[in-house]
C-alpha cells in the first residue's frame, strides 16, 4: 500500500483555493509546511487521497474542516509587550490626539487583528491601565479578532508560558497574573476587558460589522498576504476606522507600499498611518 | 471609567443593511452622494461579475480617491475581459493618477493581461506602449522577456525602446543579447540607447 502524498498539482490547487478563502499566500518554499498539515488532516479525516479530502474541504456545508485547516496553517508566534514602542506611541501620542478631537463621550474603540493567543490585546489593556491616566475618565473597548478559532479559545482562557510573559516587567506579571502549575494565568479583570471574536479579514461578510474604531492594530499579518489581498485589507480597515483613526502595522510593514488611502504620521515613538478626517 | 466590553456586532446593530444589496441596486449606489456608500457598493459588487462595465464607467467619473481605490481593487479581483478592457481605457485617460492606478491594477492580472499584451505593445499610441512596458515590470508571466525582446527588435519609438531596455537589463537572460545588439544598431545615433543597452548586456553577462 502506498502512503498518501501531495503532488505538485495538488499543492497548487490547494494554494489557490486557500488564498481565495483567506488571502494567505503560500510560496513554493512553504511546500513542506503545507504538505505536512494536509497529510495530517487527511489521516485524521480518513481520506487516503488528496482529491477526496479536498472535495470534502470545499463542499462541506458546515465549513468545519476548512476552519480546522486554517487553524493549522496560520502562524501564531507572539509574546507580551512585543514591539512595545507602539504601545508607548498609543498612550503617549495616539490617544492624546484622539481625545483632543473627541466631541462625544462614546468609548474609544481599539481593534486588534490578528489577536493570536491574546498577548497583544492584553498587553494593550495593561498599558492603558498602567500608563494612560485618562483611563480613569474615559471608557475604552478592546476587540480582538482572529481567523483561528482554536487560538481564540486559548486567548479567552489567558494561560501563558514563561516565554510568552518573558518581556513583561515583573511588577505587571505579579499584578495581573497568577502562577499556576500550567503556566501564568491572566487575571479575570483583564480577561473580562477584551472581547475576542472570529473574523476572516478576506471575507467581507465577516468584516462588515466592524466599524467606528479609533485605532486598529494589525501587526505582522499582511506580510503573509499578496499585494491584492493587502490592498483589500487596507480598504477594509479604512471603513472600519472613524475619520482621523489610526492604524498600526508591524515594524517591517508599510502602508505606503500598499495603499495611498492613509496619511503617514510620524510620532516620536513610531510611524503610524491615519485615515484622513472627512 | 475603564476598559469596557460590548459585543461588536451589537454595537454595529444600527448599521444593519437598510439598502437592497442586489446587483442593480449596488450599481445605482455607485452614484450615491456619500463616498462611504459608493465605497461599500463598489466592494459588494465583487459578487456581481456582470457589473464590471458599471464599475469602469464610474471609475472615469469618480473623484474620491478612496472610492477609486476600491473600484480598482474590485475590477482587479473580478479580472474578467470587461474589467481589463476598462483598465486599458483608464490607461488612456488624461488623469495621471488614474492611469497609474490602472497600470498598478493590471500588474496584478497576469492571466487576464497576457492575451492582450501584444495588442497593447503595438498600440498606435507610444505613451500606451510605454505604459504596457511598465506593466511588464512586475507582471508575473513567463513571456515577459519575450515581449520585451519583441519591443526592442521592432518598436520604432526611442522612448518605448528605452523603457523596455531598462527592464530587460533586470529580467533578461542571454537569449536577449542578440536583440540588444540589434537595438544598438537600430538606434546608433541615440546615446541613451547605447548606454542602456550596454548596461543591460553587462548585467546579463554578470548573472
Amino acid at each position: 500500500m502506498t502512503l498518501p502524498s501531495i503532488s505538485e498539482e495538488d499543492f497548487h490547487k490547494f494554494r489557490e483555493y486557500f488564498y481565495r478563502k483567506t488571502g494567505i499566500q503560500f510560496e513554493p518554499s512553504k511546500r513542506y509546511f503545507v504538505d505536512k498539515r494536509l497529510l495530517e488532516r487527511m489521516a485524521a479525516t480518513d481520506n487516503s487521497v488528496f482529491r477526496s479530502y479536498f472535495t470534502m474541504v470545499r463542499f462541506q456545508a458546515s465549513g468545519e474542516e476548512l476552519q480546522v485547516l486554517t487553524n493549522l496553517m496560520t502562524v501564531n508566534e507572539t509574546y507580551f509587550f512585543r514591539e512595545e514602542y507602539q504601545f508607548k506611541c498609543l498612550v503617549n501620542s495616539i490617544l492624546p490626539k484622539l481625545v483632543q478631537h473627541k466631541r462625544d463621550n462614546t468609548p474609544l474603540r481599539i481593534w486588534v487583528l490578528p489577536s493570536s493567543s491574546g498577548e497583544e490585546p492584553y498587553s494593550i489593556a495593561i498599558y492603558l491601565l498602567e500608563k494612560w491616566a485618562d483611563i480613569h475618565r474615559l471608557d475604552v473597548e478592546i476587540i480582538a479578532s482572529d481567523i483561528d478559532t482554536k487560538i481564540l479559545e486559548h486567548a479567552r482562557k489567558g494561560l501563558y508560558s514563561d516565554r510568552s510573559v518573558g518581556q513583561l516587567p515583573l511588577p505587571y506579571l505579579q499584578k495581573y497574573f497568577r502562577k499556576t502549575r500550567d503556566g501564568h494565568q491572566i487575571c479575570d479583570d483583564l480577561r473580562g476587558a477584551v472581547e475576542f471574536t472570529r473574523v476572516n479579514l478576506s471575507e467581507p461578510a465577516d468584516t462588515r460589522p466592524y466599524r467606528n474604531f479609533d485605532v486598529v492594530f494589525c501587526r505582522n499579518l499582511l506580510i503573509y498576504f499578496d499585494d491584492l489581498s493587502r490592498k483589500t485589507a487596507a480598504e477594509t480597515f479604512y471603513d472600519a476606522l472613524k475619520p482621523g483613526g489610526y492604524i498600526c502595522l508591524g515594524h517591517s510593514e508599510s502602508m505606503s507600499r500598499i495603499s495611498s488611502l492613509y496619511k503617514v504620521v510620524k510620532f516620536p515613538e513610531a510611524i503610524i498611518y491615519q485615515k484622513p478626517m472627512e | 471609567m475603564a476598559l469596557i466590553k460590548t459585543a461588536p456586532l451589537e454595537r454595529a446593530g444600527h448599521l444593519e443593511r437598510k439598502q437592497q444589496r442586489d446587483c442593480s441596486s449596488l450599481e445605482r449606489k455607485l452614484a450615491d452622494p456619500s463616498a462611504e456608500a459608493r465605497r461599500w457598493a463598489a466592494r459588494d459588487l465583487l459578487d456581481c461579475p456582470d457589473s464590471a462595465a458599471a464599475l469602469v464607467e464610474r471609475l472615469g467619473l469618480e473623484a474620491d480617491i478612496s472610492v477609486r481605490e476600491v473600484i480598482l481593487t474590485t475590477l482587479t479581483r473580478l479580472g474578467n475581459s470587461v474589467a481589463v478592457a476598462g483598465l486599458v481605457q483608464s490607461m488612456r485617460s488624461e488623469d495621471a493618477a488614474l492611469r497609474n492606478e490602472a497600470i498598478e491594477a493590471m500588474k496584478q492580472l497576469p492571466e487576464a493581461v497576457a492575451p492582450i499584451m501584444r495588442n497593447l505593445l503595438s498600440d498606435e499610441s507610444s505613451d500606451l506602449r510605454i505604459f504596457a512596458v511598465n506593466i511588464l515590470e512586475s507582471l508575473k508571466h513567463p513571456d515577459v522577456e519575450l515581449w520585451l525582446r519583441e519591443v526592442i527588435e521592432t518598436d520604432a519609438h526611442v522612448n518605448v525602446c528605452a523603457t523596455a531596455v531598462d527592464l530587460l537589463g533586470e529580467v533578461g537572460s542571454q537569449v536577449a543579447l542578440g536583440s540588444l545588439q540589434q537595438l544598438k544598431l537600430r538606434f546608433a545615433a541615440e546615446p541613451y540607447i547605447q548606454f542602456a543597452a550596454d548596461l543591460a548586456i553587462k548585467r546579463i553577462l554578470e548573472d
